[in-house]
């Protein structure tokens, strides 16, 4: 069986913990949970017939100024930004992050999920940001932790692209 | 594809070829010859020595006894290589030959054996001793409790205090990744997750590195935590650690264990490590490696906590050995008291009886008269309902049943008393006549007795026929002077008495008795004897005409006429004179045909 470790990157509020318990325990709660540290989850998914354990790591959204935790990253076969949809300097933040990321661990197969995306009447972002993380190579997919849309699609591209990069 | 790029680029170019004619080289090659000779000399035989260098079987042979002594003294390599042919080797050796291998090894076996066997049966009478004395101990009660209250199983309970120390689960993390590369666990624990376990042993050591900012190579990381009553210790090597969850006080030698383990793994699995891309089955081979890390140890005798336990247990023991000795010994008096006594009980006959604990059982012989046995049983505090009563019914004839048996059939009453003499039953006390009379009829239906004796028996008219006796003896009629005629007040009691007599011969005659009556005539003084006497007749005759007429019969009635020959004396002389004029009545009672009477 094929493990793979999967870290959730993204500024804090974005929604990693809640996309993380969406797709291991299919639940969402309203009530926000700030990430201590680190939280490790694991699960299972098949892709081509083979089962991948993916084991996430649910890293502490953080400040804008604050550096994150480098050593976290090490030995992460892949890296699941999260912005907010609603919060615009949550996609501003996220580059300097994946510099951060690539400059511990190098250029690893990543996604960035477009959380939030049930807030339609609050959402900020537009086709030039997509246009910029299309420039940037980072693949992107809209998700809702609530509804539940896109959450599966979003982690199973992680694990494909970690599997067969 | 890496790998394909590399050999590529690392291939030799192909030296230029020369463009001049063989002529052109020969002379080259003289040229040579005259300037380097000497030196080619040389060349020539350097290049011999150094295909000398390559090792000959032979020279081999010589130095390989000091090369594997030197090496072996080094370090542990050469073992650790040579293992796995060996174990081929052997393997190999015996397929082929057991039998050689059988002979070899025997005088080692037969010892090897016995020693696993005496070891064994020394670990079982061991734990044999503990068992019995954690289960009578207060420390075993308390612990039978927890495992009571926790739902663990009490075995588990044992060892858990018991438990000097026990590593519970050994993990092997990819340093890199932090994904589990293999885990095992002690036997009779749960499984836990290991990827959870390994990914957040791995943050946590993260953590202290970022925090505490110790380098990540060397000894500076996380090496131990404890969690309760549970110790890890991690071990890091170049490409993995190794993480041992131990419960209890575990000794600096596990350590050792641990990193020589993890050494271990490196040596062998250093290119799966290296090439670790997710995949941890390569690593299912280090499981035996980790398993042999799994160690247990037990407290084998802890002397302290010896002395207070089993005294208290005995304490316990001897107490319910008194008590149970005090129970049985009031148990034993009471059965004693009771089966005496059923000995000693006229009617009863004790065939066999049996004393146990919990109760006992009895068989014998009983006469229906004789006193009820569960009576004394209860008398003696033997509780009758634990025990297994068998009576056969018989006849006795010790003297109190026949006695009671004869009381019983002859419905005896109150005031008689028995008393056996031989077969014959001699009655004192009072009874009637009619009683005596029956008794002596059914005395043959009474076994054990044949005759029976009244001579000591006060024997009487029975109470109600004489109280109608004293009722119609307290009457008397009176006459006026000189006359026989009956007034009408005399009638009236005339009648009266009649009415009692015929009670008193109705009721008499039910039970045997013969009744009469005499009425006595009498006068004053005055008067003539004769003339008195007649007088006298008379008054007698008239009564006894009125009686008859009522009914009373005439040969159950006398008359007679005395007079004034025994008077009825009074203090008065007026008072004495009317009650002489006057006819007295006396009642006879008689039992039977030539009974007394009274």
């Amino acid at each position: 069986m094929i493990q793979k470790k999967i870290c959730m990157v993204g500024v804090f509020g974005t929604g990693k913990t809640s996309l993380v318990q969406r797709f291991v325990h299919s639940m969402f709660t309203d009530k926000y949970h700030s990430t201590v540290g680190v939280k490790i989850d694991r699960k299972q998914v098949l892709l081509d017939g083979e089962t991948v354990n993916l084991v996430l790591w649910d890293l502490a959204g953080r400040e804008e100024s604050e550096e994150i935790p480098t050593s976290y990253f090490r030995g992460s076969a892949g890296i699941f930004y999260v912005i907010d949809g609603t919060r615009r300097e949550t996609f501003d933040q996220i580059f300097a992050i994946r510099e951060s990321v690539q400059g511990t661990i190098g250029v690893v197969p990543s996604l960035v999920a477009l959380n939030k995306k049930d807030l339609v009447d609050e959402w900020r972002l537009g086709q030039g940001d997509y246009n910029a993380l299309m420039d940037a190579d980072l693949h992107a997919i809209g998700t809702s932790a609530k509804s539940g849309e896109g959450v599966e699609n979003a982690f199973l591209w992680i694990a494909n692209a970690t599997v067969n990069k | 594809m890496k790998d394909e790029l590399g050999t590529h680029e690392d291939l030799p170019e192909p030296p230029p070829a020369p463009a001049d004619s063989e002529q052109l080289s020969q002379a080259f090659g003289e040229l040579r010859e005259l300037l380097l000779s000497g030196e080619r000399r040389r060349l020539a035989e350097l290049e011999r020595r150094l295909d000398e260098m390559g090792i000959t079987p032979e020279e081999l042979a010589e130095r390989l006894p000091d090369a594997v002594a030197l090496r072996t003294t080094q370090d542990k390599q050469l073992a650790r290589s040579l293992a796995p042919t060996f174990r081929e080797a052997f393997g190999e050796s015996v397929q082929r030959n057991p039998q050689q291998i059988a002979h070899a090894i025997f005088p080692i076996l037969g010892p090897a054996i016995r020693k696993a066997i005496a070891e064994t049966m020394a670990g079982f009478v061991n734990t044999l001793n503990r068992a019995i004395e954690n289960s009578l101990s207060v420390r075993g009660l308390k612990w039978r409790i927890e495992a009571w209250r926790t739902g663990v199983p009490y075995a588990q309970i044992v060892i858990k205090h018991a438990l000097v120390y026990r590593v519970e689960q050994v993990y092997l993390i990819h340093r890199e990744t932090s994904l589990p590369l293999a885990h095992v666990t002690a036997e009779d624990l749960e499984t836990q997750d290991a990827d959870l376990i390994s990914g957040m042993l791995t943050a946590i050591r993260d953590f202290v590195q970022d925090s505490f900012g110790s380098s990540d190579h060397g000894d500076g990381g996380l090496r131990t935590f404890s969690v309760g009553e549970r110790t890890v210790l991690v071990e890091q090597g170049p490409k993995a650690l190794l993480a041992a969850v131990v419960n209890g006080q575990h000794p600096p030698a596990l350590v050792e264990r641990l990193q020589a383990t993890l050494e271990m793994i490196h040596l062998h699995f250093g290119i799966p490590l290296a090439d670790f891309e997710g995949d941890a089955e390569p690593f299912e081979a280090t499981k035996p490696l980790l398993e042999e890390c799994l160690e247990k140890v037990l407290t084998t005798d802890r002397p302290s906590t010896r002395g207070s336990a089993p005294r208290v247990a005995w304490v316990v023991v001897g107490a319910a050995v008194i008590l149970m000795l005090a129970l049985w010994t009031r148990s034993s008096i009471r059965w004693n008291r009771a089966t005496n006594a059923l000995e000693n009980e006229p009617g009863i006959v004790l065939i066999e009886e049996e004393h146990g604990f919990l109760g006992g059982s009895i068989r014998g012989l009983r006469d229906p008269t004789a006193t009820d046995p569960s009576l004394l049983l209860t008398e003696a505090g033997v509780d009758t309902f634990k025990i297994q009563a068998n009576w056969e019914p018989y006849l006795s004839f010790d003297e109190p049943v026949v006695v009671e048996r004869a009381r019983r059939a002859l419905l005896a009453p109150q005031t008689v008393e028995f008393e056996l003499a031989g077969d014959t039953l001699r009655v004192s006390g009072s009874a009637t006549y009619d009683w005596a009379s029956g008794a002596t009829e059914f005395l043959e239906k009474i076994p054990g007795v044949t005759h029976l004796d009244f001579s000591r028996a006060d024997l009487t008219i029975p109470a109600d026929l004489l109280t109608l006796q004293s009722r119609i003896e307290e009457r008397r009629i009176l006459f006026d002077v000189g006359s026989a005629a009956l007034v009408p007040p005399a009638m009236d009691l005339i009648a009266e008495i009649a009415t009692l007599y015929l009670d008193l011969i109705s009721i008499g005659s039910e039970k045997g008795y013969q009744v009469s009556l005499e009425l006595i005539g009498r006068t004053d003084t005055t008067g003539s004897n004769e003339t008195n006497r007649v007088l006298s007749q008379n008054r007698a005759n008239r009564v006894l005409t009125v009686l008859e007429s009522r009914g009373a019969p005439r040969n159950m009635l006398a008359e007679l006429g005395i007079g004034t020959s025994d008077p009825i004396e009074s203090d008065d002389p007026e008072e004495e004179a009317a009650l002489n004029r006057s006819v007295s009545l006396r009642v006879t009672v008689t039992y039977g045909i030539g009974g007394e009477g009274n």
